[in-house]
């Protein structure tokens, strides 16, 4: 360390004094000398190969090779410039004597001097005045999951990831800053190296990203105008390293299993034997001979649930080559993925392919293609869903009474036990559902982009994309005689088959003129540019029933084809654009940023086609003034300000027309006669809807950046909220397409980075917490609230409250119900016992004199993350982890799996069900005598016994790595790791394995937003253990 | 450079401003930019305004007005629950609130009618702009206007005064209106059905099944007669007498089958029903069959394929006061009404009557294609039977009375005098018409709710097993059976919510 201060203070000291001289004589001695040195890490004196050293103010630039070694021409008195991602930049004055240098280059601490990708174009991040983060490649790698969502969990301030289904490639929710919509959608809008895509970003191979921004307030985002209400997130994927030309192979396997921890605990056989001779017993009834001995049934367990889950292996392939050499500049990412899943018979396959290619034709002329297919085959049961639709509720709650398996060792196809024993529904074997059943998507899909940029002059960049998405996805499902997913479906059930086909184009060229320039301390950047940008989606599906024969489901193998469920559509929308940024500071040191965007949008109606969305920032580095500069502790103090509007155009494609269904047909005699009305209404002023948002921040860098902190406040307006506004249906319609109401949000965000340790036990922390909320201020006039079935959104209060009424217990003896508001006719001792809030006197549900009220909040007070990162010699570990707090789950499936009637399994707590005042349990569950009338108020009333805490703190990731030296010269670097991924989740929910089931989209078309935190059981997301190996050539 | 910035400026300029791109309309959905432009549009508009009748008749109408009667009840299952919007119906017991109710049928019927009032309006409004054929257009015409009458007839008398809308909704504002008069309904209706007719087909040339000149005269003569207007409906309906229509030669024959005798000589306006997955469908006999009922058990009712169990609660069961209200020899009640024994019925007597008439073999479960007769000419017989009676021109009536009483293989009507005549026309509606969703309105319209409800009711609390309950503890009808009784049905608590005006 000292060494290097001293070479460095040397070289400097030699530098300033040779400067001195050049200037004082003449610039024309200046004499070009050949250099050539050798780039060492600082501490461990490693070689740096790939660092870049230019000489500053000139064109002239080469790269170390893989001993670190470089030769350069320079004249004395020019400053080498080295860099390398990672290091501090280092600046070395070319003295006479520069003949052998050693050039130190310090691990950097912090990013500041990191260029990173900003809405067109790039920054330098002490300059940037929004409120962006950026993820690298490297804190991606290793994870073995199959989505990019899935390996950011955790690491985002102000963004929520939830994964709500551990379907493979399926079900993760990201939510930036809390923001939602009543019906506009709440996902961000995905950039892939500039083109915003239409389709799913888990179609793109996580290895071929190279870095990840995500923009959160309005002046980083309001480029994107009326799409980027929602955040937006910008993906870059790979290039090669300059001078250089790497072959990387990456390769991991591991196996996934469901933990037994947080699993539902059910009843067994043989408990539930003995809750229905209870049952039969309590009542004063006859018990059903099957049940008079519970003992019975000891070893004739079935778990029905447990049977659907399997060790499932995950395995991915991952080539890498890249090469940028003189003019070219190629990545090519080649993958392979193959993820089964823990439910029998899914899996999901990914090829992918990525050829990434720029191409300097002139100083002056670049032109650059990438293209990228991708092709995903994917098969996954119908496993989520509400009883009777999704197959994993229906075998937590099929009697475990019931045998999977026949004495011959084959699957039952159906069971049903004698009426008597209160078995209403029949059964289907679910195992047969899972393996019988097809239910695959397979995906094409091909990214494009290509650009031409021309420099005509120093400073100006001229340059036009095209860029194209195509999406080719066929969905095949065949539901053979053998199987179904129903309740109470016979076998032989009737054979459907659907094929559904959709074929998405979409493609945008954009214009963009940029120039930037530097008067003395003044520094600007203009830009200016144009696009247009079409989708279109081509529909096709074919339903048909009723098999022949199970072995051909072909179409002409049908004898009905439905033509109720065969459609073909055709979805499409234009968008035209106008924008323009101005950036300036001075001396980077005062910021400020103006940008707008006009969109014309095919979506809007006739009469507001155009919106316009502007956006100012300002940013101060206080830390270069002078009051600062000398502080020892602050080595860095930004604070910035955003202000600024953005759009929500999601709201759908032809709303703002009246359709009209020409399939309302009608009969005349035998004869069918087609017929036609206008089923909705239309609304030329229909727009997008808008958010405005002020964001202010704080960048704090303390003791050399060793510890680092952001800290951001935001409060945004989101009005005009698209909404189907219900009318009364004495207009013949039901409802009315409007821009109605407002949503408030704010909150803040947090996160802190702190290198811990360095040298060779380095240990560095990320950490992040954010505290986000809103509140309805307004919906339709006329309309304070709306209600879902378990859910109301109400003015004064956050979206979609649970709603219901209050439980208070059971009542627990004859006195307690004597003198406690009941309801007539149904409340005994031992039900439950609800809230009066009206007070008057009954107990009652819906109508005037409801009773309801707000049971619970599915939004968690706050969340977090935390990440550990380790290196020890030749050794690197990672532990990534997040958690949620306050945050609260509607248990629905309770309303099967804790029907007091015996009609299903149960969750094994009734076992501490209400049995008589003496033995009233723990209050959970009440009686079961009485039957429907009875039991029903707690099953069928949605009250406040269903909604529990489900906060949790989920240790995500955990990662040993171990990288080889003194490699055989084929190799450039070798590491082998091992990761786990799902470690533990730490939570008091019991409602089941998944408390992010949170934000699900349950299917009532308004993607979850109106009714959030509904558990229905799902598929569980498993944990996964792997090993892997990453070489490079 | 100047230069390129002003290219790029003016390219924008060129392409941004051009409307066309912007301008995309459903390509596989028909939107009002497309429709109503031809004589075809407006022929499939006017078929989209017939569709919601299928709803009212097969799911609503019957729970309205015939088992709001005393002709049929509900069948109490005591293992099912969620029975209260039926039974409510039945009981004279609908829950009200501030002059609105929460019963889902009562809802439904009100946004059906509203369906084709809106539908009707679309076209009346819009017809005049296009031009086509005179004929097909005045057909065309002719149909919206009985179809809108149609449904203001049933929406006065289920509620007396609603929303009188005559022109399509365009904007939110115009969702709702105040309340019209009874009187100002009676009198669009009136004013809608006499423009309808001379425009309408005879029978003989319309397509059958779709609104006659003989439909809408015995429309109007039904809106006459429920006002008293006696004249008007003599004089309305008497040009029917001669327009070809007979009675079919047996009771059975008068109703329509699955397939077969479909709007026949006797049908003056039927609901129409196709069986099969089209949607076209109704299933109301399998609504009307007691319950559980088994797959054995209903076969030979229905005769398809399929046959499967049925649970639930089965509803417009026929009561003992209408199986009593028979003539001794009516061939009508053999015709009428079936019995059927169900094994898994809690009660002692398993035996459940059912109605017979509008039960017609099919081929699959719950599909049926059979339809609705809404009005045949043994009604025009009655109506002319009444009008002349209450006109004082009793010889004449007692003719009509007499060719139905005919059919019914009865010797002709005892009764002689006004008074009495139109007491036995009365009771021959009863039987005649029985499960055709008339009781109710007959009661209604000859102000004899207090007179026959009433007792009614009291038979039906003093005697719960003669009414289907079974002897369990507790299955006798509950604590509010019949304490509203009332001539109008509540308003809709959903629509009345999104009101200003009720």
């Amino acid at each position: 360390m000292l060494n290097y201060y001293q070479t460095c203070l040397k070289t400097r000291f030699v530098g300033f004094l040779l400067a001195l001289f050049i200037v004082s004589v003449s610039a024309s001695f200046a004499q070009s000398i050949t250099i050539s040195g050798t780039v060492v890490s600082e501490g461990d004196n490693e070689p740096v190969p790939g660092a870049l050293v230019s000489v500053k103010g000139t064109q002239k630039g080469t790269v170390t090779d893989i001993d670190g070694t470089f030769q350069i021409q320079a004249s004395v008195g020019e400053t080498l410039v080295v860099s390398f991602i990672g290091f501090t930049t280092n600046e070395v004055v070319v003295s006479s004597n520069s003949a052998d240098l050693q050039i130190t280059l310090a691990y950097s601490t912090s990013d500041l001097s990191e260029v990173v990708v900003v809405g067109y174009g790039s920054q330098i991040k002490r300059e940037v005045t929004g409120a962006i983060q950026t993820v690298n490649e490297k804190e991606l790698k290793d994870l073995p999951v199959s989505s990019v969502a899935q390996k950011l969990q955790g690491r985002l301030a102000g963004v929520q990831i939830n994964q709500t289904t551990g379907k493979p490639g399926q079900g993760m929710n990201v939510r930036i800053r809390g923001q939602l919509s009543v019906s506009g959608g709440s996902s961000p809008l995905y950039v892939v190296d500039g083109f915003p895509i239409t389709g799913d970003i888990n179609a793109i191979n996580p290895d071929e990203i190279q870095e990840i921004t995500v923009l959160k307030d309005a002046a980083s985002t309001s480029l994107y105008g009326s799409r980027a209400a929602n955040g937006v997130v910008l993906i870059t994927t790979k290039k090669g390293t300059k001078g250089q030309t790497n072959v990387n192979l990456n390769v991991f396997t591991g196996w996934q299993t469901v933990p037994e921890q947080g699993r539902l605990e059910m009843l067994n056989a043989e408990e539930f034997a003995q809750f229905k001779k209870d049952y039969y017993s309590d009542a004063g009834q006859a018990v059903p001979e099957i049940f008079q001995n519970p003992a019975d049934f000891r070893d004739q367990d079935n778990d029905w649930y447990g049977a659907m889950l399997e060790t499932a292996p995950i395995t991915s392939y991952n080539l890498t080559i890249t090469s940028n050499k003189e003019k070219v500049n190629t990545a090519i990412i080649a993958g392979f993925f193959d993820q089964e899943g823990v439910v029998r018979n899914t899996d999901y396959e990914r090829f992918s392919l990525r050829m990434n290619t720029d191409y300097a034709v002139s100083d002056k002329v670049n032109i650059g293609v990438n293209v990228a297919p991708s092709y995903v085959v994917d098969n996954t049961p119908q496993t989520d869903g509400s009883r009777g639709t999704g197959i994993l509720f229906n075998a937590l709650h099929t009697w475990p009474v019931m045998p999977i398996y026949q004495e011959n060792g084959e699957l039952t196809s159906f069971n049903r036990f004698p009426a008597n024993t209160g078995n209403i529904f029949a059964y289907p074997n679910w195992l047969r559902s899972a393996n019988e059943i097809t239910n695959e998507t397979k995906l094409l899909n091909v990214l494009a982009n290509t650009y031409l940029e021309w420099k005509p002059i120093k400073g100006l960049s001229l340059k036009t994309t095209f860029n194209a998405e195509l999406r080719n996805s066929n969905y095949f499902f065949f539901n053979p005689s053998t199987a179904t997913n129903q309740i109470n479906v016979a076998i032989p059930a009737v054979a459907v088959s659907i094929r559904d086909e959709f074929q998405d184009l979409s493609w945008l060229n954009e214009n963009i003129a940029t120039y930037g320039k530097s008067i003395g301390d003044h520094n600007f950047e203009a830009l200016v540019g144009f696009s247009n940008q079409r989708f279109r989606s081509d529909r096709t599906r074919i339903q048909a029933d009723t098999y022949a024969d199970d072995r051909l489901p072909t179409i002409q193998g049908a004898i009905n084809v439905n033509r109720n469920g065969s459609i073909s559509a055709v979805q499409e929308w234009a968008l035209t654009s106008v924008f323009s940024r101005l950036t300036y500071n001075y001396k980077s040191k005062y910021l400020f940023t103006a940008s707008i965007r006009g969109d014309g949008s095919s979506r809007f109606g006739a009469n507001n086609r155009w919106g316009v969305f502007p956006s100012t920032s300002v940013g101060w580095v206080l830390s270069d003034e002078g009051f600062l500069v000398d502080n020892p502790g602050i080595s860095f103090t930004k604070i910035r300000a955003s202000y600024g509007v953005t759009g929500n155009n999601n709201i759908g494609n032809y709303t703002q027309y009246a359709l009209v269904n020409n399939t309302i047909n009608a009969a005349f005699g035998n004869t069918v006669f087609p017929g036609a009305g206008i089923t909705s209404l239309n609304n030329s002023n229909l727009g997008w809807e808008t958010t405005t948002q002020f964001d202010i921040g704080l960048d704090l860098g303390l003791w050399d950046d060793r510890l680092t902190f952001v800290y951001d406040y935001y409060t945004k307006n989101t009005t005009n909220l698209l909404y189907a506004v219900q009318i009364p249906q004495e207009s013949g319609f039901t409802n009315f397409n409007d821009n109605i109401g407002e949503i408030k949000f704010w909150g803040h965000e947090f996160s802190l980075t702190s290198v811990n340790t360095t040298g060779a036990f380095r240990w560095t922390t990320n950490a992040n917490i954010s505290f986000n909320r809103n509140e309805v201020i307004e919906l339709a006039d006329g309309i304070d609230r709306v209600y879902g079935q378990f859910h109301i959104t109400q003015v004064g209060q956050p979206f979609g409250q649970f709603y219901g009424l209050n439980k208070l217990g059971n009542y627990a003896n004859a006195e307690d119900l004597a003198n406690s508001p009941k309801i007539p006719g149904r409340s005994t001792v031992g039900s439950i016992k609800l809230e009066d809030v009206n007070g008057d006197g009954v107990i009652t549900f819906g109508g005037d004199k409801d009773d309801r009220t707000i049971i619970g909040n599915p939004f968690p007070d706050f969340t977090y993350g935390i990440i550990n990162n380790f290196t020890w010699k030749n050794w690197d570990a990672s532990i990534t982890a997040s958690g949620s707090q306050g945050n609260e789950l509607y248990m629905r499936h309770l309303f099967s799996t804790a029907n007091l009637d015996g009609v299903f399994n149960m969750v094994s707590r009734v076992k501490d069900r209400f049995r008589s005042p003496e033995n009233p349990g723990d209050g959970i569950f009440g009686t079961t005598v009485g039957g429907g009338n009875v039991t029903g108020i707690e099953r069928d009333w949605p009250n406040s016994n269903f909604v529990w805490d489900a906060s949790y703190f989920t240790i995500r990731n955990i990662t040993v790595g171990y990288t080889f030296n003194n490699l055989p010269k084929a190799f450039k670097s070798a590491r082998i790791y091992g990761s786990a991924q799902n470690v533990w989740v730490f939570t008091d929910y019991w409602g089941g394995s998944n408390p992010e089931v949170s934000m699900q989209d349950n299917g009532q078309g308004d993607g979850g937003n109106l009714s959030p935190g509904i558990d229905l059981a799902g598929y569980p997301v498993p944990r996964t253990i792997s090993f892997g190996v990453n070489v490079t050539f | 450079m100047k230069k390129y910035i002003l290219a790029i400026l003016v390219t924008a300029l060129a392409l941004t401003g051009c409307e066309d791109f912007l301008t995309v309309v459903p390509e596989t959905q028909l939107s009002s930019a497309t429709f109503f432009k031809n004589q075809t549009d407006f022929e499939q508009a006017v078929n989209a305004a017939y569709v919601p009748l299928r709803s009212i008749i097969n799911d609503r109408a019957w729970l309205l007005s015939e088992m709001h009667s005393d002709n049929t009840y509900y069948a109490r299952n005591v293992l099912f629950g969620a029975t209260d919007n039926q039974e409510d119906l039945a009981d004279f017991s609908v829950p009200e609130s501030n002059g609105t109710t929460a019963n889902t049928h009562v809802l439904n019927q009100w946004r059906q009618d509203y369906l084709i009032i809106a539908r009707t309006n679309q076209i009346l409004s819009l017809i005049d702009d296009v031009d086509f054929d005179a004929a097909a257009k005045a057909n065309v015409r002719g149909q919206a206007l009985f179809l809108r009458a149609y449904a203001y007839f049933e929406l006065v008398r289920y509620f007396g005064s609603v929303p009188l809308h005559l022109t399509p909704v365009a904007t939110r504002e115009e969702a709702a209106l105040p309340l019209a008069t009874e009187a100002e309904i009676y009198t669009q209706i009136e004013k809608d059905l006499v423009e309808s007719v001379p425009l309408l087909l005879k029978k003989a040339t319309q397509v059958p099944g779709r609104a006659t000149e003989g439909s809408a005269r015995t429309l109007l003569a039904n809106v006459y007669i429920h006002q008293k207007k006696w004249a008007e409906a003599e004089q309305i309906l008497t040009p029917v007498l001669s327009q070809g229509y007979q009675l079919m030669g047996s009771y059975e024959m008068a109703f329509p089958g699955n397939t077969a005798n479909k709007n026949n000589a006797e049908s003056v306006f039927e609901v129409q029903f196709l069986e099969g997955a089209a949607g076209l469908n109704g299933n109301f006999i399998y609504q009307f069959m007691p319950r559980p009922i088994s797959a054995a058990e209903l076969l030979p009712i229905m005769g398809t394929s399929n046959p499967q169990n049925i649970d639930g609660e089965g509803n417009n069961i026929p009561t003992p006061d209408i199986i009593a209200a028979y003539e001794e020899g009516d061939l009508r009640e053999a015709a009428s009404i079936g019995y059927v024994t169900l094994a898994g019925s809690f009660r002692d007597d398993k035996t459940y009557p059912y109605i017979k008439k509008h039960a017609k073999l099919h081929s699959q479960h719950n599909n049926t294609g059979t339809n609705w007769a809404v009005y045949r000419y043994a009604e025009v017989l009655l109506f002319m039977a009444e009008a002349l009676n209450e006109q004082g021109k009793t010889g004449e009536a007692i003719t009509f009375l007499n060719q139905v009483r005919q059919r019914a293989g009865l010797a002709a009507t005892a009764a002689a005098g006004q008074t009495e005549v139109g007491e036995a026309i009365f009771k021959e509606r009863r039987v005649e018409l029985a499960f055709e969703n008339k009781r109710w309105f007959d009661i209604v319209r000859t102000d004899r709710i207090q007179e026959i409800i009433v007792p009614y009711g009291q038979r039906v609390i003093a005697n719960p097993l003669d009414y289907y309950y079974p002897p369990i503890a507790g299955a006798v009808p509950r604590s509010n059976a019949f304490t509203n009784i009332k001539k109008f049905y509540a308003y809709p608590a959903s629509e009345s919510d999104l009101s200003p005006y009720f």
